[in-house]
Parts: structure tokens; sequence; C-alpha cells
């Protein structure tokens, strides 16, 4: 219940409830994973239809996260900037959340919501490897996120994530699409561009990881909302890796001095 | 030099009212009858609720300065909301030998803005005997803008040129905006476009990679974008004039660059 009453005062949202004591039914009590009934286990909205309250200023993901697939596995990177409409509210977030040993998802959009909705995933990951002894497979994690966030279509929570070795991306608006690559959030386009010349299926690890710095350092050139450093993952079928976290102002400094260098070089060639 | 004032006939000469002024153009290209206020129309039209007007500048063009003067590259897509018009559309005007501006925007505003542009262009070398600076031409683009801030143009221009100083780059907007730069990208395609030239640009570029990067920067933009598309026109603008340097389908391009994609 706590988890619900916090989910709502975040996003402000209005709802009937019923005076009756009833029980909030998780809305997993018609699949596989419900044997826990009347206990509130997942934050949900009574299906009673409520007015939907009109969000006081547009949303919007202020990020830079890109995921794509390689023969190496998956690699996934993404900025550190967590802002709040001017503000940078926090230039050391973590965008790429591990969920569990194989499997790590990126994030966009309100940051609350990510950190709740990827423990939640991360608890009913485990549940259903205690279960049935074997961990749920890439695919079937994004159906699960998918559903969950099922109810809360139309309020704009945003996740988006990428799955490794499948990569997909789970939005809250009920998209789920599996792929090859994917970037999502405000510097998304200039990160696009860089990953469409350069990816293929034969990369090593070190020249992927390379493609997806620099997208992500482009990206954060020209946004405003992404910044300050950059986080790469990869995932491959020994788990996941993560590269030591790196500060992008360092990588503009060193480019600038490399064009000063040149200018200078080709300054005194020409006399 | 005299400077004739040759007003045609019927057209009083305009004294600045309170919201249409005129910066130094002699004649004000359309005059908006007295009682009549353009931009608050506009406003109303704005609003999240009920009609919304949305003046996207759907294409993309990119210029760059490089040692070896300026590349222009423009793709060739109109489209009016969600219907393409064209495919083969003009986005670069050549206004002398020594001037060109590119196009984005709304395609009716653009060409007939910039035609204006041209003339005034023409008329300054016949007045004055030499040809006009980039950084004039710009201005006087710019001005026009101003004298119709908020009424609902929709321009957005690179005017790219050699004259004495230089290459010269300017980018000009409907907002009045006019700024000199190394590299700009106008049009929703431009991000992804920023992207590609960034990570490629080198002060030093020889010519072959310059074009090189001119094209990538606008087939990956057309690759994203659902509103840029067709064909990659490309000038480069040297000391002694602009050539143009190729006429290539994206479609081809694509095909080069992009070398996971189709396998």
């Amino acid at each position: 219940m706590s988890e619900a009453t916090c989910l709502q005062s975040i996003l402000n949202l209005q709802s009937v409830w019923s005076n009756q004591d009833n029980q909030v039914t998780s809305h997993f009590s018609h699949d596989l994973f419900s044997t826990h009934s009347g206990d509130l286990s997942t934050p949900s909205l009574p299906s009673v239809s409520s007015q939907p309250v009109p969000l006081p200023f547009p949303l919007s993901h202020g990020t830079t996260t890109l995921a794509f697939i390689f023969q190496g596995g998956v690699l996934a990177a993404a900025d550190t900037r967590s802002s709040c409409s001017g503000l940078v509210a926090c230039p050391a977030a973590q965008k790429i959340l591990p969920i569990h040993s194989h499997l790590v998802g990126t994030t966009s959009g309100t940051s609350a919501d990510c950190a709740l909705w990827k423990r939640i995933l991360a608890r009913e990951l485990r549940l259903y490897q205690l279960r049935h002894g074997r961990r749920l497979s890439t695919r079937g994690a994004a159906k699960l996120l998918s559903h969950m966030l099922h109810p809360f279509k139309g309020t704009e929570l945003c996740v988006a994530s990428g799955f490794g070795p499948c990569l997909f991306y789970v939005c809250s608006d009920g998209t789920r699409l599996q792929g090859t690559l994917f970037s999502v959030g405000s510097g998304s386009p200039y990160a696009y561009s860089i990953l469409d010349q350069g990816v293929e299926w034969g990369l090593t690890v070190e020249e992927a990881t390379a493609i997806g710095r620099e997208a992500v350092y482009r990206a954060t050139h020209r946004d405003a909302y992404s910044g300050n450093c950059v986080d790469v993952y990869h995932v491959s079928s020994k788990g996941w890796t993560r590269r030591s976290r790196e500060d992008l102002k360092e990588e503009y400094y060193r480019e600038k001095e490399q064009r000063e260098k040149d200018k200078s070089r080709s300054t005194t060639g020409s006399e | 030099m005299l400077r004739s004032h040759i007003l045609p006939g019927g057209q009083t000469h305009l004294a600045d009212r309170t919201n249409h002024f005129n910066f130094g153009l002699k004649t004000q290209e359309f005059a908006v009858p007295r009682g009549v206020d353009p931009s608050r129309f506009l406003k109303s039209c704005n609003n999240e609720e009920g009609v919304c007007i949305e003046m996207n500048h759907g294409t993309t063009t990119l210029a760059f300065k490089f040692r070896h003067g300026v590349i222009v590259a423009v793709d060739s897509r109109a489209s009016a909301g969600q219907y393409l018009a064209s495919n083969a559309v003009n986005k670069v005007i050549e206004i002398n030998p020594y001037l060109l501006g590119t196009m984005s925007g709304s395609a009716a505003d653009c060409q007939y803005w910039e035609r204006l542009l041209a003339k005034e262009c023409r008329l300054y070398r016949l007045r004055n005997n030499q040809r006009i600076s980039v950084s004039a031409a710009s201005k006087l683009l710019c001005n026009m803008m101003l004298g119709y801030r908020g009424m609902g143009l929709s321009v957005g221009s690179m005017i790219c040129g050699w004259d004495k100083e230089g290459p010269g780059l300017y980018y000009v907007d409907d907002n009045g905006t006019r700024l000199s730069g190394r590299m700009f990208s106008t049009g929703c395609g431009n991000s992804y476009a920023y992207g590609v030239i960034d990570s490629g640009y080198k002060e030093d570029m020889t010519v072959e990679e310059a074009y090189e990067l001119g094209k990538r920067g606008i087939t990956h933009a057309t690759h994203r974008d659902a509103y840029s598309g067709g064909v990659v026109n490309m000038y480069h603008m040297r000391e002694d004039g602009w050539i143009k340097v190729c006429q290539e389908d994206v479609s081809e391009l694509i095909h080069r660059y992009k070398k996971g994609m189709f396998n």
C-alpha cells in the first residue's frame, strides 16, 4: 500500500477509492506468477475509471541511453546527468541498473519511477527463479515489465530498458519491441547517427565500447540534458561487466587540445 | 553615390507603428492593414487545447567551414504534414556566384524571402560597384525577418559565401537570430546530422574528406528522420566561387555507409 500511495503522490493522480475494505487485487491474478492473493505485493491502481488529471508540466526524457547487440553480447551505455527542468539534480546518477547477473536495464524518464520499477522487476524475477528453478528468459522479463506497467498506461510513467543478450525496448505506453539497436532520450538523435555509422555484427568488444562511448559523448556535447560522465556495461554469456565511469570533461579537453595541435600544425605547414 | 528612393506608386513611406517595424528597409513588402494583428492571431493558434499550428522545419540542411572553404549539403524532401509533396526540391538558392542560401522551414517563405534577398544583393552590387559581403547579406535577411517577427514566418536559413574576409557562414532564423559560426545544421533532422559531423570534423580535412562528411551527415539524418529524404545536393564554396559537387540519392548512399544494417 505504501508503494501505491507513494506513486500516487509522485504522479498526483486522483482516484476513486471505494469505501469498502476490499482487497486490491494484484494484476497477476490470472497468470502464473500469483500465488499470493490479497497481499499488496505490487502497486496497482483500482480498475475503476478515474478521471485523468492533466500533467502539471510536459515530461520528457532528459537523457541519452543506448544499447546494441553484436557478436560479443550486448553493449549498453548511458550518460549520468539527472536533470529537473533546468537544474542538474545529480551529475552522477546511475542510469544502467543491473537486475541480475545476466540482465541489465537502462532507464530513461523519471528517475524515481525507473528505480522503483527496476527493483520490483528484480524481485519478481528472483521469485520466479526460486519457484521454478530456472531464470526467466529476457523475452519473458520484458513481457513481465510491460504487463506490470500496463495499469499505469497513459500516466506517462516511462521506463526504457535493454535486456541482454536479447535487446528489448519497453515503454509505459505499451510499446515492447525487440531489436538490435536502440537509443532513448533527448540525446538519442545525436547518438543514433553515430551508431548507424559504426555498428555491425562483427565488432570486437573494444570497438563496440569505443562506438558506444563516442555516441554518448557526441550526444552530451549537443544535448543540454545529457552530460557529465558515461557508463558502459557489457553483457555477455558470462554476465555483465562494467567499465569504470569516465568523465567526459576530460575527453572534451583532450579533443580540444588535439584540434589546437592540428590547427597550429596546419598553419605552420602552409607557411 | 546617391541612393534614390524609388517607391512604387501608391505605397506610402511607412512610419514605425507599435508592432510593425521596418528595420532599414525602404518599403515594407507586405503592407499589413491597420488594426490587424497577425501575431496575436498566431498566439491563439498555438495553445495546447484547440487549434494548434505546428511550424516544424521538416528537412535537414548542414553547412560547415573548413580550411578549403565551406561545404553546404541539403536533402530534397518537401512534406505537408504527413504527405510528401516532393522528393526533388532544390533547397539551395544560388544568389550569386559567391553567395548561397539554404532553406528550411516553410518552403513558400524561404523561396520568397531568399529571392528577395537575391534581388537586394543584386541592387547592392549595381549601386555600390562591389559585391555584398556575407555579413551584410545575412543582416539584410535578418532584418526582413524581424520586420514580421511573431507573425508566423518559418525560415531557417544559412547564408554561405566567400568575400574579402574569407569564407563566411551565417545562420538566420525567422525569430531574427543571426549567428556566425563554423558549423550549423537546421531542420528537424539536424540532431542526427550534428552527431555525424561533430565526430568527423577536423579543421585540416582534405576536400574529399569534407565531401564525404557532408554526404554522411545528410544520409544518416534522412535515414532516421521521416521528413528528410530524396537526394543529397552538395555545394562547395571556394575562393573563386561555388561549385555544385554532387546530387546523389540517399537510398544508395545509406547502403554504402551503414555497414551492418543490410546483412
